[in-house]
């Protein structure tokens, strides 16, 4: 069976015309496409960091606010100073490119501008012909990130053949999961400000999660919004489960084993969004610390008792605590851990909302935590 | 409940008290009576005009009706133009041309000697390149022949962002469709030459996220070059729309909440202290453009307006004052809706306005811009444009707008050239003073079966958007669940895939295509490099300059930001010394940034 295709799509900094490029997102994972959305308003370095972290096949650029020739040839160049000139750039902008734009654009090294007119089965095709045949051997890799990205994506391939990644992991790992719109993302993204606020040399990755089906492609859209982790200083990896139940993909375990070897401080996984039966981390323990997120419209107390999450998560939050049920939420979700009697630990948090007290509280006792297990396992880590 | 499911109860209950009208008209002798006579007065009133081919017309045109109840549901139906619930029109004579009466004809042998001032005189010239002179240079250009001096300003894409030209990789699009503002100092060169304090001027500036700053600017500028006695005075409009930057357009650069905050303290300062600025448009157009159905647009764009009205009213603005100060903006496309779009929004508003804020007659007026759709425009076969933006101005005019923008034909391909602006431009003077279809007869094509049919079609599913709206716990609570955007995404979607499947036909795209593209040569206006150094170089002094005191009016705008009170009057401080981007990037670290929704 072919492996899914993965591009990144995006539209340039300051400029917001994402209408065209969504219909074409929709019409791309129709059609087999993992794509990468990274949103609108997106700097050049934006773009070119998170292709060569997701190792991408190549960039979509959806340009309609002029300034169209330098940005995507300075995209491309920023590709070539990378080592990563094997990410290929094309694009579009309805009638803002003009023909004779598109012709010193290609000259710069753009593959393909589509023009106003264009149908999206042209498009769709072009992406399968051109970007669709599997990785030739590749030169080495000019960075760590780009040696991780391409090692990523070599087990993402191979999955369903697990390697035997040997799992001596160096970093704290996070794991997030909860039901879908409670709001994981966001709260992650909290989560890598104060982070990066605070550790001025400290690097963090994430490993984060879209459903999709066998052979079909997938919209991996969490980058978009998290607007604090595109930053140098976080290396984010976007994943479709490709058919796997549960929340993760099938290459999950040996990617965070790879990730959890390389050096960050943290690496946080982001499940999708799961079902009351989910139990995503239980295999072999490959997670530190479990955060449940909930959002305060589960249901009556009943849904509470069925989901299996709540029983084993280190730390449960209740996001969206403005909402009026959060109260309720609060206070059930408590009566729901008690049975348990261990010592998990529940907290309120806004995370859309900045400087949220709650999110600070969740922050501090993640790093708690981890201190804590940093010193019990101490010699063990250093050998 | 919020707001707007109150509006829902209000229309119902209005449509219900029409039906009571129209029943007891028919059953209670008086009340028909008395109806018959005020039906008779309004038709005597009528003055009667004539056209160039000698055909007497009445300057109004009536339902022929002489029964009771359906006298009375038209008047409390629909309302004579100008009058409540306003369907016909938020005014009397609209487009007509001055009397032409038929008597003082007579009199002088049938020769006219009254000169009709027509003027070519589009309403607003929408214009913003390269950098400050350069587009007042243009502005200057533009109305150099026009007794009024109304303009319109598109920025380019920093400051649509609020960043600053010397930001990292923007230097391309410096000036780039649109003026690059950065400073005060830019803003004073923007409108250089004009009288700001003239009745005869309006400026009109077409900015969202960051239209606090830049209304400050505007006002800073204003008050270098005339003194602080000129505030008042100052007309014009802003666009300021948060939630259709959010659902639709894109260009916001604080979390929704903030970003509502400073609107409202723009708006509580503009209402106050300048009478004859319009703090907000509130606009569909953009809606429309990003895909919407019109239904949708009408939709969200009313929802969007009393969701406004709210917040400004729990701000303690009185409604009387605010409710004149609002607008609203809305796309005209081909679709069957366009028909009685506007004049189904403007009965709605009026009713909401009147029956839940308890609004005077001036604030219950949905003043209406309206501009030909863009994304109608296509670049195969360019010319037939002219067609497309013809019958779109025919259907905006039949909704009685209070002023239109009509697109270029070349605008799939380009900023707008000279020549296809003034074909555009001619196209509204075609329709309004050379054809007889509007200049003679108020309501000429107003109240055909098939209108009705769809001003009730529309009505309801207009209805039924703002139920759901309210289901989801009102505007707000539906913005952060994204509902809007995504209901304008799947719609767009919809709408290519028909033009691919062949539903939607789209004449020389999808049908009746003969392969070759015509399309004009363009002549492309980009800013030079040289320019665009230019820009960043004169930021730089200015911030060299004022480094100092830039430093002390932030802190003093955070701690207001932070304190909860108005921070006009310290914005309006600050943009003396602080640019766009300083101001910006300090009320982020107060209040965070934008996270977008995908």
């Amino acid at each position: 069976m072919t492996l899914p295709i993965r591009i990144l799509t995006a539209v340039p900094i300051c400029d917001g015309h994402d209408s065209a490029i969504n219909t074409i997102n929709l019409e791309f994972i129709r059609h087999g496409i993992e794509v990468i959305y990274l949103g609108y308003h997106r700097s050049v370095g934006d773009i070119v960091r998170a292709a060569i972290q997701e190792d991408v096949r190549a960039i979509g650029i959806s340009s309609y606010n002029g300034g169209h020739i330098e940005f995507f040839a300075e995209v491309v160049d920023l590709l070539r100073a990378k080592g990563a000139a094997d990410i290929r750039v094309f694009g579009g902008g309805g009638g803002t490119i003009t023909h004779d734009d598109a012709a010193v654009m290609k000259r710069k090294g753009v593959d393909e501008i589509f023009f106003a007119g264009t149908s999206l089965a042209d498009m769709v095709k072009f992406v399968h012909e051109r970007y669709g045949k599997p990785h030739g051997k590749r030169t080495g890799p000019t960075s760590t990130d780009q040696e991780l990205a391409h090692k990523l994506t070599e087990i993402e391939d191979a999955a369903g053949d697990p390697k035997k990644i040997r799992n001596s992991r160096r970093s704290r790992v996070i794991g997030f999961t909860g039901p879908g719109g409670a709001g994981k993302t966001t709260l992650i993204d909290e989560l890598v400000l104060r982070f990066l606020n605070q550790n001025p040399k400290g690097r963090i990755a994430i490993l984060s999660h879209d459903p999709s089906v066998v052979g079909e492609g997938a919209l991996l859209g969490d980058r978009a919004t998290m607007i604090n982790s595109q930053d140098d200083r976080v290396f984010m990896r976007s994943m479709a489960t490709r058919g796997q139940a549960g929340g993760l993909s099938p290459a999950t375990h040996d990617c965070l084993a790879l990730l959890a070897r390389w050096g960050f401080d943290y690496v946080i996984i982001e499940t999708v969004g799961t079902g009351q039966e989910a139990m995503p981390f239980q295999k072999n323990g490959i997670v530190d610390l479990t955060v449940m997120v909930m959002n305060p419209d589960y249901g009556s107390p009943l849904q509470l008792q069925k989901i299996v999450m709540l029983d084993l998560a280190d730390i449960v939050v209740v996001n969206k605590s403005d909402l009026q049920r959060a109260r309720t939420a609060h206070t059930e979700i408590e009566q729901r851990l008690e049975q348990n009697r261990r010592a998990q630990q529940l907290i309120d948090t806004v995370a859309k909302r900045h400087r949220d007290p709650g999110v600070n509280r969740l922050y501090d006792l993640i790093s708690a935590v981890a201190a804590v297990s940093d010193r019990r396992s101490k010699g063990k880590r250093r050998s | 409940m919020s707001k707007l499911g109150q509006v829902v109860e209000a229309v119902e209950k209005y449509n219900k008290f029409v039906l009571d009208q129209v029943k007891r008209a028919r059953t209670d002798e008086n009340f028909g009576r008395d109806l018959l006579g005020r039906w008779n007065d309004i038709k005597a009133k009528i003055p009667t005009t004539r056209t160039p081919t000698g055909l007497p017309l009445p300057r109004l045109a009536l339902p022929e009706i002489d029964e009771p109840g359906e006298i009375a549901r038209y008047l409390f139906g629909e309302g004579l133009p100008g009058e409540f619930p306003f369907l016909n029109g938020a005014y009397r004579e609209m487009y007509l041309e001055p009397v032409r009466d038929v008597e003082s004809l007579e009199k002088n042998d049938g020769k006219i000697h009254k000169k009709i001032p027509q003027a070519e005189e589009p309403t607003r010239l929408f214009s913003g390149l390269m950098l400050a002179e350069d587009t007042n240079e243009r502005f200057h250009y533009l109305t150099r022949h026009q007794r009024t001096h109304r303009l319109s300003t598109a920025f380019d894409g920093p400051t649509l962002y609020g960043i600053d030209s010397d930001a990292d990789g923007v230097f391309g699009k410096i000036g780039e469709g649109g003026v690059a503002i950065d400073t005060v100092e830019d803003m004073v060169r923007l409108y250089n030459g004009f009288d700001l304090g003239s009745p005869n001027f309006s400026a009109s500036m077409t900015i969202s996220g960051p239209a606090p700053m830049i209304m400050a600017m505007y006002i800073a500028a204003a008050k270098r070059r005339f003194g602080p006695k000129i505030v008042p005075k100052l007309r014009g409009t802003i666009q300021a729309d948060i939630f259709k930057e959010v659902q639709a357009q894109n260009e916001t650069i604080f979390p929704i909440e903030p970003s509502l905050r400073f609107l409202t303290d723009m708006v509580e300062f503009t209402t106050r202290e300048m009478p004859r600025w319009y703090p907000i448009s509130i606009s569909g157009y953009h809606i429309g453009e990003a895909g919407s159905t019109p239904v949708q647009q009408a939709a969200y764009t009313l929802s969007n307006g009393f969701a406004y009205a709210e917040m400004f009213a729990a701000r303690g603005i009185p409604v009387d004052q605010f409710g004149p100060r609002l607008s609203f903006f809305l796309d005209c496309g081909l679709d069957a809706e366009y028909i009685a779009l506007a004049r189904v929004s403007r009965r709605i508003w009026a009713i909401g306005m009147r029956d839940i804020f308890g609004a005077g007659p001036r604030a219950q007026l949905y003043k209406l811009h309206t501009q030909t759709s863009g994304r109608s425009l296509i670049a195969a076969e360019f010319k037939n444009n002219l067609t497309r933006t013809a019958v779109e101005l025919m259907l905006a005019y039949m909704n009685a707008t209070n002023s239109c923008h009509s697109n270029s034909a070349d605008e799939p391909f380009t900023t707008p050239s000279e020549e296809w602006i003034r074909l555009a431009a001619h196209g509204q003077a075609i329709l309004l003073e050379e054809s007889g279809m509007f200049k003679h007869t108020m309501n000429m094509l107003s109240g055909s079966p098939g209108m009705k049919a769809v001003e009730r079609a529309v009505e309801a599913a207009i209805l039924d958007e703002f139920r759901e709206i309210e289901r989801l716990g009102g505007v707000l609570a539906a913005v952060e669940e994204r509902y809007q955007r995504s209901q304008i995404q799947s719609a767009a979607h919809r709408y290519e895939q028909q033009i691919y499947d062949g539903t939607r036909p789209i004449i020389a795209l999808n049908k009746y295509r003969n392969g070759d593209d015509d399309a004009p040569e363009v002549k492309l206006v980009r800013t030079p490099r040289k320019k665009q150094q230019l820009q960043v170089d004169r930021l730089t002094k200015f911030k060299k300059k004022n480094a100092e005191k830039s430093k002390r009016a932030l802190d003093k705008l955070a701690a207001v930001v932070e304190g909860g009170k108005n921070c006009f009057p310290a914005l309006l401080d600050a943009v003396e010394v602080c640019s766009l981007g300083q101001v910006t990037g300090r009320l982020q670290e107060v209040v965070g940034r934008f996270r977008p929704m995908v």
